[in-house]
């Protein structure tokens, strides 16, 4: 048995191109210690989750997200 | 495969976003922007978005705060070297990201038609409300 495949997220928000300086969106797609959440537990499609990979990467850089959620010191 | 494009026009839009000490005056960071903005050699001025202070993900050496500033412009790539080295030499900048601006990112902006369209269909399953 399949599980129906869920919409992709980032489609159904109108998003061509995932902004890395739109956290809150990048937010929605990284766990509680800031890791990418996989595609198969959010439905992004691969085009836009090869997007996110690498806004998430380039939002961390500018301390936009985490890299480490809870982390301090 | 990637296709090799010959460009004509040797001039590429880029972003670039500067996160500034927020302890500096907003005076001092202007000044500081358009004076390492004046080594791009730009035909037209960049557009300037300012974000302001907010609060950095993690700390940055002893910093917890920027000052968050976007600009977009049209420039030669051979400028950009000189560009990011005064960055670098520049205390007053925490970090800085040049990209290459080939796309409109994130959604376009919906026209009010759309949006109340948009509003009316989906009342209940918008869960990034906080």
């Amino acid at each position: 048995m399949r599980r129906q495949k869920k919409p992709c997220p980032i489609t159904e928000a109108g998003i061509r191109y995932v902004d890395y300086k739109d956290d809150r969106l990048l937010g929605r797609f990284i766990t509680d210690y800031g890791k990418i959440l996989p595609s198969r537990l959010s439905g992004v499609d691969a085009r836009h989750q090869r997007q996110l990979s690498k806004a998430v990467k380039k939002a961390r850089f500018l301390a936009l997200l985490p890299y480490v959620k809870g982390h301090t010191g | 495969m990637a296709k090799l494009k010959i460009r004509r026009q040797s001039s590429r839009r880029y972003e670039a976003v500067y996160i500034y000490d927020s302890a500096l005056e907003d005076t001092a960071i202007v000044e500081k922007l358009d004076k390492v903005q004046s080594l791009l050699a730009l035909a037209e001025p960049a557009e300037i978005e300012h974000w302001g202070r907010r609060a950095l993900a993690y700390k940055i050496g002893r910093h917890e705060n920027g000052y968050y500033i976007i600009t977009h412009f049209n420039a030669e790539p051979k400028v950009l070297p000189e560009f990011e080295r005064a960055l670098k030499l520049d205390g007053g900048v925490i970090r800085y990201l040049i990209t290459l601006h080939e796309h409109e990112l994130g959604a376009p902006k919906l026209s009010d038609e759309e949006l109340a369209a948009r509003r009316g269909r989906s009342d209940d399953d918008d869960d990034d409300e906080e």
